[in-house]
């Protein structure tokens, strides 16, 4: 295969990283004039590079390291598209906090590029450079406010744990190659159905650790609350959607298609990680009272459905695992979306306590924050309710009923403290009036609120088919 | 034919949602005016189809299915119309005096302030009392019977301010769903048998599953029976049998006109009509007929002495109910369901007219209930004094016995007490009812005619000054009676609501009484036709040679049930005796009330045992207040504080949920902040998930 | 038992100790030194390999970058050292058991690498007359390109990480402008005042 066609192939992450060079350029020579213009043309090269993604060739290039396919194609679309939504939520946020950079959009762009070689990901090289491209970007975003204390201790502790479990994700692929005497996926699949032992499975287990760190599945968790408080709430946005998603369809396609015949094996260990971070996310949440706090073990808990759904080991669980997951992103983020909003005296609103009331001082916000509650929740005819239902069909399907019935005691404190975000903010006394709210931040927050009640309905007609297009792509049965 | 019965059947349907919906925006007089229209309406139409049906061209039994409402394999149920000679009875009595009660209440009520309301409810219940007698399934039946229900409760408890009155209306609806349970067991029952709940369907089966017999806790049982019992005790519920009977006097915590339509004439007399119309099913359930026969007889001897002692006018008349509903469902049980239709038919006309005269009194007593307090009012209230009077020869059952002419109880009370004895050539029960019905009768000769004296001779009572002042006082006499009378004056709970008949506010008031408007008056006047005529006009066509062309198959009767020919063939002394007893209580009450005054009273204040225990109403409430309401608090209070709160709350809900928050705080904790806390988690997890997979996979 | 056999075992035994100082020594400057010590052993492992550029390339980039950058940050930040260890003797029983218990699993697992691996019999590319640095460059920029180019992505995010996160632009500092320092001419840098005796020179 020659270098032009392969280069369509990815075309993609070649218009993000080129993008990227020219747009750093613009940086540098313009300065901090330049923010906005980065910033727009950050978001340019996104959905052009979406536009690649949706309409370009598929096919597999680099060797099979590079794989376009339905998979690929559906993700990178989100995941491109929940990028823009990114910059357009941080950049003016951080216009506002006086510290606006032209790296912010690039960082993002970075992140995206690392994201489209995760989900693109054939062999395990690309599967750890997509990884690390990704983190590292995040890394820097999470401490991007660097005269905050906590967002630099944020930053820090993310990387050092993300350094650990880029540590274990490399000795499982070690191990891996070791074993299989390649680090293509195919290749491996071979291997390990040619019976090449339990000392692959090993291998597995560290890389299942590794990427269970990336989506913050428990108990590879820890990092994920202290991140979320100390990060600044935009950047939260950003890294509680798409690179979750990014590393929902990586693990998917690592385990789809480089161990088809060890389903069995891995089976157990996902759905033993989707048990415990069903609980913890459940559980640790009830006593919350800081909302990032909160949402990050939402995202635990969540992370845990769709690792459910994955553990099913079928078509319909990956189709479900990406309808879960596309409708979680629009919903978390509408959700951190509604926390960049609002603001008292300067200082963001984060405690239960300041959203007491919230109802009479801002209804539109507390209308949006209460669909998107009602929606995270689980109640009909919210998108949470759907996703939920894709979710547990799956497993149910596929033999997993004990897990699904464990899920669905897990959603009961949930709701608790999903109900408790209404109640503070429906019935308590107010606790005094907010700033002024930005129009870009509330516009994607109500945006959110109204997709998951009811433009959800529409929007997953299109949903389904597509994802199980996708989900066909791994070529489970 | 079918727009006829759907309108008859709907217009009060259509009455009460204008009245209740829009009652506001019409106004008093306008809601007024519709429903009553259109009860007459409907009464006119359900005049128009009796006729039709018993002498016309219409078919002996017919049916205007309107809507499907329950389809489920054999459970099929229908809103249909059904009409026979029992509907067309039962509806010409339900909107006859539904129509003159709605007439009545323009009078009695005018003071109210929320009428639109009062005859919004009159009108849904002559609805659902309408649904009931035409059903054509038990569950169009049920669904009349619990709207009766429903509409009673609304009725008893309108004056809601009162909390007497909203403890009546809770009583009323608790009793009846005790029999409302045995009425859904026997419908379950029905229903297991026979594999539908339609009357077409289900009575011709019956003589084919007349021996079935079940087995349950090693004791076989006949099903016809068990069904026929259990039904039974829904009948029991709502036509206030014994046992089941204590709501009925409470009941009278509602406005007059309602105990009149409600708890006289119609709603309490549809367990009666139930039990008739289900004669293809008694007929073939002997142990069931002996339930009856016993309850009722029971019933109506019970409710006779209990009323003896009774000094609330309404109270009276509510005992006198009880006591003639006992009649109709003896006279059911021995087999004679014509001669109970009969008495259902001649009773709804004089109950009524003595309820509305009663009413009339109060209303021109200034809502004074307590018959102490009345007296010498034939002055004041000819016109109710002689339609009361009527009422009162009615319920007695004076008649000459030589013209074989007299008043509607005369016939309808000798056929039953005939009836009855000439069961008892086939089985002596059938003579124990009738020594009991004849005793009864002269207990009821003897209180009804006591309330009459007490209320129009004598002496004016509530012309003495301090009439009010001491009423409690000697009321305090009776330690007993708290409960009793503490409700008899209806206007002490809502002196704002009436303020114009309140007299606990200004004693100087002019007390005089007076006579009531003629819209009370004029229904006073078409019932005491009713009272005078029914029985002689229409006793051959209930009970007499002309009853097969009168009833054309509503009623089974058996082959070898040949009680209401027996009744008239028997000795002539069987058909004096009623009488004699009649007028021998007549006597005595002329005796204790009119010659000899002031003897009853003192009876009455040294208390004697058997009085106080007269008064006292056997002590039911008493005993059922320990026996029932104490320990079903007491077991309520062991589940709630032990059960549910301790044991489930405490290990369910509040169990999890603490632990549930404590394993949160737990995670919380572990959540430390230091960064090699987190690192040695995740090779904790590590660690487990490898020993896990290696125990897993070493398989 | 060859010579390359105990050369293996020596360096081997050499780089597990140094590798357990790195974490144990007192003295951080000689946990750093520790660490050379392993990258240099680790080198060593691989000339024995036959992969002399990931030796030299270990050396170069670990040892002579990476470490020496390591020994001046310790060096330079004042670290309060002796608190940050004052929990190790309280985490060391349990640490120390999930320590061991990682170890026996990894063994298990390295013994049944040895024993069944793929890649133990996977032939080392070098040819007949093909260098080891050729054989890897031929495939770097050929059939891993990609890879290649994603890498260096990921070097470029780390210095753009770098510079948002440490790079201040303080007012009031002096800078160094090559272009005004050269354009710099007579007229404009240069004032001849008339000074008055007892007056002084006012701006």
């Amino acid at each position: 295969m020659d270098l032009t066609s392969a280069l369509q192939i990815a075309l993609p992450e070649v218009i993000l990283a080129l993008g990227t060079l020219v747009l750093i350029v613009v940086g540098a020579f313009g300065g901090e004039k330049s923010t906005g213009l980065v910033g727009l043309g950050a978001g340019a090269v996104l959905v052009e590079a979406a536009a690649a993604a949706c309409w370009g060739p598929m096919g597999q290039a680099f060797h099979g390291g590079f794989v376009a396919d339905a998979a690929a194609q559906f993700s990178k679309v989100a995941i491109y598209l929940m990028s823009a939504v990114a910059i357009a939520l941080g950049a003016p946020w951080l216009r506002r906090k006086r510290s606006a950079k032209f790296e912010y959009p690039l960082l993002v762009l970075l992140a995206a590029t690392g994201m489209g070689v995760m989900v693109s990901a054939g062999d395990l090289i690309s599967l750890y450079i997509g990884i690390e491209l990704q983190s590292l970007a995040l890394y820097v975003l999470a401490a991007f406010q660097r005269d905050d204390s906590r967002s630099s201790e944020a930053g820090l502790k993310y990387f050092v744990l993300g350094a650990l479990s880029s540590g274990l994700l490399l000795y499982g692929a070690s191990l891996i190659y070791g074993f299989a005497g390649s680090v293509r996926f195919a290749d491996i699949a071979a291997a390990v159905h040619a019976g090449a032992g339990q000392g692959v499975i090993f291998g597995l287990v560290f890389l299942i650790c590794g990427m269970a760190f990336k989506v913050s599945a428990a108990p590879f968790h820890m990092w994920t609350p202290d991140v979320y408080e100390g990060a600044p709430t935009p950047i939260v946005a950003f890294i509680t959607a798409a690179p979750k998603l990014a590393a929902m369809v990586l693990f998917a396609r690592a385990l789809a298609l480089g161990f088809p015949g060890a389903t069995g094996q891995w089976q157990q260990v996902i759905v033993v990680i989707a048990l415990i971070s069903m609980a913890v996310g459940a559980l640790a949440g009830l006593v919350q009272r800081n909302l990032k706090r909160l949402l990050a073990y939402s995202s635990i808990l969540n992370i845990g459905y769709a690792l459910m759904a994955m553990a099913a080991g079928t078509e319909g669980g990956m189709q479900a695992m990406l309808v879960f997951m596309v409708l979680y992103m629009i919903d978390v983020t509408g959700f951190f979306a509604c926390l960049t909003a609002l603001q008292r005296d300067g200082r963001p609103m984060e405690r239960l306590e300041d959203f007491a009331g919230l109802v009479r001082v801002r209804p539109g916000l507390a209308l949006a924050i209460t669909a998107l509650s009602l929606s995270l929740l689980g109640l009909p005819p919210f998108s949470g309710f759907w996703s939920k239902y894709y979710v547990f069909k799956a497993a149910i399907a596929g033999g997993l009923w004990p897990v699904a019935v464990f899920g669905l005691v897990a959603s009961v404190p949930a709701a608790f403290y999903y109900l408790r975000i209404l109640k503070t903010m429906w019935f308590d006394e107010p606790a005094g009036a907010t700033d002024r709210t930005p129009g870009d931040a509330s516009a994607i927050g109500m945006g959110a609120a109204l997709f998951s009640f009811p433009l959800v309905l529409p929007a997953l007609a299109a949903l389904d088919p597509l994802a199980t297009l996708a989900a066909r792509a791994f070529g489970l049965a | 034919m079918k727009l006829i019965l759907t309108l008859l059947v709907f217009l009060p349907l259509l009455g009460a949602a204008l009245a209740g919906l829009f009652g506001r925006r019409l106004r008093d007089r306008a809601s007024q005016a519709i429903t009553t229209g259109l009860l007459f309406i409907s009464c006119a139409l359900a005049w128009w189809t009796f006729y039709q049906t018993i002498w016309g061209g219409w078919p002996a039994h017919a049916v205007v299915e309107l809507l499907s409402f329950i389809q489920v394999g054999d459970f099929q149920s229908t809103w249909s119309i059904r009409l026979d000679s029992l509907s067309a009875v039962m509806g010409v009595v339900v909107t006859s005096v539904s129509a003159l009660v709605h007439l009545y209440s323009w009078g009695y009520m005018a003071e109210d302030p929320s009428k639109p309301r009062f005859f919004a409810y009159l009108s849904l219940f002559t609805f659902a009392m309408l649904m009931l007698v035409t059903a054509n399934d038990f569950m169009q039946l049920f669904f009349g019977w619990e709207g009766v229900g429903l509409a009673s409760y609304l009725l008893i408890g309108f004056w809601f301010k009162k909390p007497t009155a909203n403890a009546a209306a809770i009583k009323a609806f608790v009793v009846n769903r005790v029999g409302d349970f045995g009425f859904a067991l026997g419908i379950m029952t029905v229903f297991w048998m026979f594999h539908t709940i339609r009357f077409p369907d289900l009575f011709p089966q019956i003589a084919a599953h007349a021996g079935r017999s079940w087995t349950f806790a090693g004791r076989s049982w006949s099903a016809l029976d068990l069904a026929g019992v259990l039904l039974f005790i829904g009948a029991m519920g709502k036509s206030a049998q014994f046992f089941l009977h204590t709501w009925l006097p409470d009941a009278m915590e509602g406005p007059t006109p309602v105990s009149a339509l409600i708890h006289a004439a119609t709603m309490v007399t549809a367990g009666v009509y139930m039990v008739c119309l289900l004669s293809p099913l008694y007929e073939y359930a002997p142990q069931a007929r002996t339930v009856i026969v016993v309850i009722g007889a029971v019933t109506s001897l019970f409710a006779a002495t209990v009323g003896l002692a009774q000094n609330d006018i309404k109270r009276v008349i509510a005992y006198s109910t009880c006591s003639q509903l006992g009649y109709m469902f003896f006279a059911a049980g021995v087999g004679a369901y014509q001669a109970a239709m009969f008495h259902l038919f001649t009773h709804a006309f004089f109950k009524a007219l003595l309820f509305l005269g009663a009413g009339s009194v109060i209303h021109a007593m200034h809502h004074e209930q307590d018959m102490r307090r009345m007296g010498g009012l034939a002055r004041y209230l000819p016109i109710t004094f002689a339609v009361m009077t009527i009422g009162t020869i009615a319920i007695t059952g004076l008649g000459v016995p030589g013209l074989n002419w007299g008043f509607a109880g005369f016939y309808s009370k000798d056929s039953i007490l005939g009836a009855a004895y000439a069961a008892g050539a086939r089985e002596p029960l059938g003579y124990f009812a009738f020594v009991v019905g004849t005793a009864v009768a002269g207990l009821t000769a003897f209180y009804s005619w006591r309330l009459a004296f007490m209320t129009f001779n004598g002496p004016p009572e509530w012309a003495r000054a301090d009439a009010h002042a001491h009423g409690h006082a000697d009321q305090g006499a009776h330690a007993l009676s708290d409960h009793a009378t503490s409700a008899q004056i209806e206007t002490h709970a809502e002196p704002d609501e009436t303020p114009d008949h309140s007299h606990s506010g200004d004693h100087g008031h002019d007390l005089k009484p007076h006579e009531s408007p003629w819209t009370m008056l004029v229904p006073l006047f078409v019932l005491s036709a009713g009272a005078i005529l029914a029985g002689a006009v229409f006793m051959p066509h209930f009970v007499g040679p002309w009853r097969e062309a009168f009833w054309r198959g509503a009623i089974f009767v058996g082959r070898n049930n040949k009680v209401l020919d027996g009744a008239e063939s028997g000795p002539s002394w069987v058909g004096l005796a009623p009488l004699v007893a009649s007028v021998a209580g007549l006597a005595i009450a002329a005796y204790y009330y009119l010659f000899a005054r002031g003897l009853a009273r003192r009876i009455a204040e040294r208390g004697g045992p058997l009085h106080t225990f007269l008064y006292n109403k056997w002590f039911f409430d008493e005993l059922y207040d320990v026996v029932f309401v104490r320990t079903a608090r007491w077991f309520g209070g062991l589940f709630w504080k032990g059960g549910d709160q301790r044991t489930i709350d405490g290990l369910g809900p509040n169990g999890v949920s603490a632990v549930a928050a404590w394993a949160g705080r737990g995670l919380g904790l572990l959540q430390t902040g230091y960064l090699y806390h987190y690192a040695f988690v995740m090779l904790l997890g590590v660690l487990g998930l490898l020993t896990y997979a290696l125990t897993v996979w070493a398989r | 038992m060859g010579l390359q056999a105990i050369a293996f075992y020596v360096l081997a035994v050499v780089t597990v100790a140094s590798a357990f100082g790195v974490t144990t020594a007192r003295n951080p400057v000689h946990s750093v030194l520790f660490l050379i010590l392993t990258f240099f052993t680790a080198a060593g492992l691989f000339v024995l390999l036959g992969a002399e550029f990931l030796a030299m390339l270990l050396v170069v980039v670990y040892v002579g970058a990476v470490a020496v950058l390591f020994l001046f940050v310790v060096m330079m930040l004042d670290v309060d050292f002796a608190s940050l260890r004052a929990g190790f003797a309280r985490y060391l029983p349990i640490g120390g058991a999930v320590a061991v218990f990682l170890l026996i699993e990894m063994i298990l697992v390295s013994g049944a690498v040895a024993e069944r691996g793929a890649a133990a019999h996977v032939k080392p590319l070098s040819g007949e007359n093909i260098s080891n640095t050729e054989a890897i460059g031929r495939v770097l920029y050929t059939d891993y390109l990609y890879d290649f180019q994603i890498a260096g992505l990921v070097l470029l995010v780390a210095m753009i990480g770098a510079i948002v996160l440490t790079l201040k632009h303080r007012p009031g500092i002096k800078r160094q402008t090559v272009a005004d320092q050269t354009g710099r001419s007579v007229r404009g840098g240069l004032q001849v005042v008339q000074v008055k005796v007892g007056e002084g020179i006012a701006e």
